[in-house]
């Protein structure tokens, strides 16, 4: 409880929310940016995988 | 029924090591929700021209309760939030989780029961809110039997979701999913923590939180119902749809993680934007602010990677209306997530909070993110649900034409109405005093464009029966296929040419549990941070003695007050600008909100704010105001409630009222229940008493006593000397 006192000040929220925003992008591009390239094309693929199917047609 | 319904996966065959199985997607619970989502959307869209045009024409009610502006507002927003986006985001996820997870649903019977408890849950809101069975909490207004049967039905469909991605045979999540999944997790949890109340009879709850603490669960609730509700099931759709009506693959797969876990992360924390300048603590003011801004990086980001999808395919965009509307749902999502951050910095919020403003801003979003992105689903859809082309892609395309004039017709008048209105509030003459003091002369100067925003409204819902009648007829010309075969490769027997890496994404992608749990912690995190110190950090809600719990006739006529709808016209929090003061009185403090539940701040002004209405006119004017508000205020908009002179008030639940405010911490006395009655009927006769000297004879156990009693309540108590009042004392009228 006693820590959580300690958090009124406008300013320490402003800078954890800075931190946090940083960490996360960094670590989410990071991340994408290690996928191979191989995956992505399967994945980008999978929407498009039952337009093979009859019923799937251009039907405009 | 088919036997393909109760047996999904069938005929196996060996393929080298491989064994392919048949199977059959459900049509039939996506033409459901299809339908549902076109009936509802009329509806919906209905509600709110109706309630365009009760604002400047009021008579339009026909001075009966349930389609009074204030009933009707509720109705039109759960109506095109719930039923119509609700629909149409469980038809989409229906359709492409089976074709993405290369699964039939997880469970029938779960899907059916997510349809008909969802469309009954909407039948109940139907009938409820126009019945002023409210808890005023925006977005979240139905009550405690309703809110739990949306959380079980809830509870239903993420079953069922994470069913299917559990038996699926595609080893790696496609993004579209991992937006449901969101989706799902994160409105259980806002929707079961802002719904915590306390009942007080079979159709009337108290929230359990109270003032400041009530407004920021409440709008951390609302702002990520916009977010969770609006926005992340849609995004999953868009990465599925899109790329399917291009015919291409989604720009940037990579950029799709980025926005993706960026989204959910940020999104939770921007709840606090919408109570800038309030008596909200600063920090928390703050917090929401500056994750606000931030959010439009990984909104464009989406955005962006949306649009590219199209490259190469922009002639096509000339032809084809479910294109055309795809490309103006994501325009309207990147114009309306650039504003949204602009409209969350605290200087652009001082003008444009608790105007139209805000009204133009989600309009953006709704008619045209979710409105056009609904469209082209079904657009896109029907013919394949039923096998055949689309009855007529002219009138799709001239469909596609008015939808966006209407859409321009609604939000540019509310833009020039809200900036107006805020202008005007915040005048001053050369002297010093305001420019506008009388709140009615900023009413007239907006009410043209009201009139030109009902014309919109208009177009729009035009618009929607045209699609409507193309759907049925593309429908009738064609043969529905109730079960879609398909042939998939058995999970287990399938080759990963992409062998994982622990903790890579393409490892977490295929650990659906894991997954699931790292995207409820990326939500918690920001609701926790902010929520937690509110409640326990008792520096956060100061008390003063001097207010004190409502009395039984105040409270009794607050609850009327929360029937009528009155907080959808008028905010009881006045902030703290010379413009509000001038005009209102002493700005409003948190510690004079302790004992409300819920919460009454309001988000707009189409009336003034009532925080300091207490002891400002005399109860006469209150009666003749409510009976008839153009009798006291020529030119207003108000809408008159007669009933209020003619209702007895219902004081049989006094007891029950006490007893469940007291449970959620409102300080009355033991036994106070006991004597509630005869200090009601000491107050009530008071009040008749001060309205006879108006020369009104008016009867002491009607409604309007109670209203006139909670009004004349409203922001005295901070006036008050602290040995001057104790608990629970009338107020003076």
């Amino acid at each position: 409880m006693q820590l959580i006192n300690k958090f009124g000040g406008v300013a320490m929220f402003g800078i954890i929310s800075i931190c946090l925003f940083v960490v996360v992008f960094t670590a989410s591009m990071c991340w994408a940016a290690l996928l191979k390239k191989s995956f992505l094309k399967r994945m980008e693929m999978l929407p498009l995988e039952d337009e093979r199917n009859p019923s799937s047609r251009d039907n405009l | 029924m088919n036997p393909a319904a109760s047996s999904p996966a069938l005929e196996p065959a060996r393929s080298g090591d491989k064994i392919v199985e048949t199977f059959y997607y459900d049509n039939r619970i996506v033409r459901a929700f299809g339908i549902a989502t076109v009936i509802w959307g009329i509806i919906g869209m209905s509600a709110g021209l109706m309630a365009a045009i009760e604002l400047f024409f009021p008579a339009a009610n026909l001075n009966l309760q349930y389609i009074t502006f204030g009933r009707l507002r509720p109705l039109h927003t759960n109506a095109v939030i719930f039923a119509f986006v609700g629909n149409g985001m469980f038809m989409g996820i229906y359709f492409s989780l089976q074709r993405l997870c290369k699964a039939r649903m997880f469970s029938g019977s779960l899907s059916w029961f997510n349809f008909w408890g969802w469309n009954g849950i909407i039948v109940a809101a139907a009938i409820t809110l126009p019945l002023g069975f409210t808890s005023s909490k925006e977005y979240a207004e139905l009550e405690w039997p309703i809110d739990i049967a949306i959380a079980v039905v809830w509870v239903a469909f993420t079953v069922n979701l994470l069913g299917t991605i559990l038996k699926r045979r595609e080893k790696h999540l496609y993004v579209a999913i991992w937006f449901y999944i969101a989706t799902a997790l994160t409105v259980a949890l806002l929707h079961i923590v802002n719904s915590l109340e306390v009942p007080a009879g079979p159709w009337k709850s108290y929230s359990v939180y109270a003032g400041v603490q009530d407004a920021l669960v409440q709008w951390w609730y609302g702002h990520n119902a916009v977010a969770f509700f609006l926005t992340t099931p849609y995004l999953g759709l868009m990465y599925y749809f899109l790329p399917k009506a291009a015919n291409r693959p989604v720009f940037s797969y990579r950029l799709s993680i980025i926005h993706f876990w960026a989204l959910i992360f940020i999104y939770i924390w921007a709840g606090p934007h919408h109570l800038l300048y309030t008596a909200l603590p600063d920090w928390a003011q703050s917090l929401g602010m500056a994750f606000s801004i931030m959010l439009v990086a990984p909104s464009w980001g989406g955005m962006l990677n949306g649009l590219l999808t199209l490259r190469g395919a922009w002639d096509k965009v000339r032809q084809d209306p479910v294109l055309k509307f795809m490309v103006g749902a994501v325009t309207a999502y990147g114009m309306a997530t650039l504003e949204g951050p602009a409209l969350a910095i605290k200087t652009v919020n001082s003008l444009s909070h608790y105007t139209d403003w805000t009204i133009a801003h989600v309009h953006t979003g709704a008619l045209g993110w979710n409105g056009m992105l609904t469209f082209s689903m079904l657009y896109w859809l029907f013919p394949r649900l039923y096998n055949t082309k689309l009855w007529s892609v002219k009138m799709a395309n001239y469909h596609f034409w008015i939808a966006l004039l209407g859409m321009m017709f609604y939000v540019v008048p509310m833009y020039i109405s809200g900036i107006t209105a805020g202008m005007m509030w915040k005048q001053f003459t050369p002297d010093g005093f305001l420019q506008y003091p009388n709140f009615l002369q900023t009413v007239q100067q907006i009410i043209p464009f009201y009139r030109l925003r009902a014309i919109g409204g208009s177009l729009y819902i035009f618009g929607t029966f045209m699609l409507a009648y193309n759907l049925w007829r593309t429908a009738r010309a064609g043969q529905f296929v109730p079960e879609e075969k398909a042939l998939a490769t058995n999970f287990r027997t399938q080759l990963d040419e992409h062998a994982e890496r622990a903790f890579s994404h393409r490892w977490l992608e295929s650990k659906p549990v894991l997954f699931t749990a790292l995207s409820l912690v990326a939500v918690l995190i920001g609701g926790m941070i902010e929520i937690i110190p509110m409640i326990v950090v008792k520096e956060n809600v100061p008390t003063i003695p001097s207010v004190k719990p409502y009395t039984a006739l105040e409270l009794l006529g607050r609850d009327i007050y929360i029937r009528e709808g009155c907080v959808g016209c008028h905010s009881q929090m006045i902030r703290p600008f010379r413009s509000e003061t001038e005009r209102y009185g002493e700005y409003s403090k948190a510690e004079e909100f302790v004992y409300d539940h819920p919460f009454l701040w309001g988000s707009k002004r189409t009336g003034p704010d009532l925080h300091r209405i207490g002891g400002k006119y005399p109860d006469a004017w209150h009666y003749n105001h409510l009976d008839d508000p153009r009798s006291t205020s020529p030119g207003s908009i108000m809408p008159r409630y007669p009933w209020l002179l003619t209702q007895k008030l219902e004081t049989d639940c006094l007891a029950a009222r006490i007893k469940a405010l007291r449970s959620v911490g409102v300080p009355y006395p033991d036994g106070y229940e006991t004597n509630a009655p005869a200090e009601l009927d000491k107050q009530a006769a008071k009040v008749v008493a001060n309205l006879k000297t108006g020369s009104i004879k008016a009867e002491q156990d009607r409604e309007i006593i109670a209203v006139i009693a909670y009004l004349q309540r409203l922001g005295t108590d901070i006036k008050l000397a602290p040995a001057a009042s104790t608990a629970p004392k009338v107020a003076s009228n």
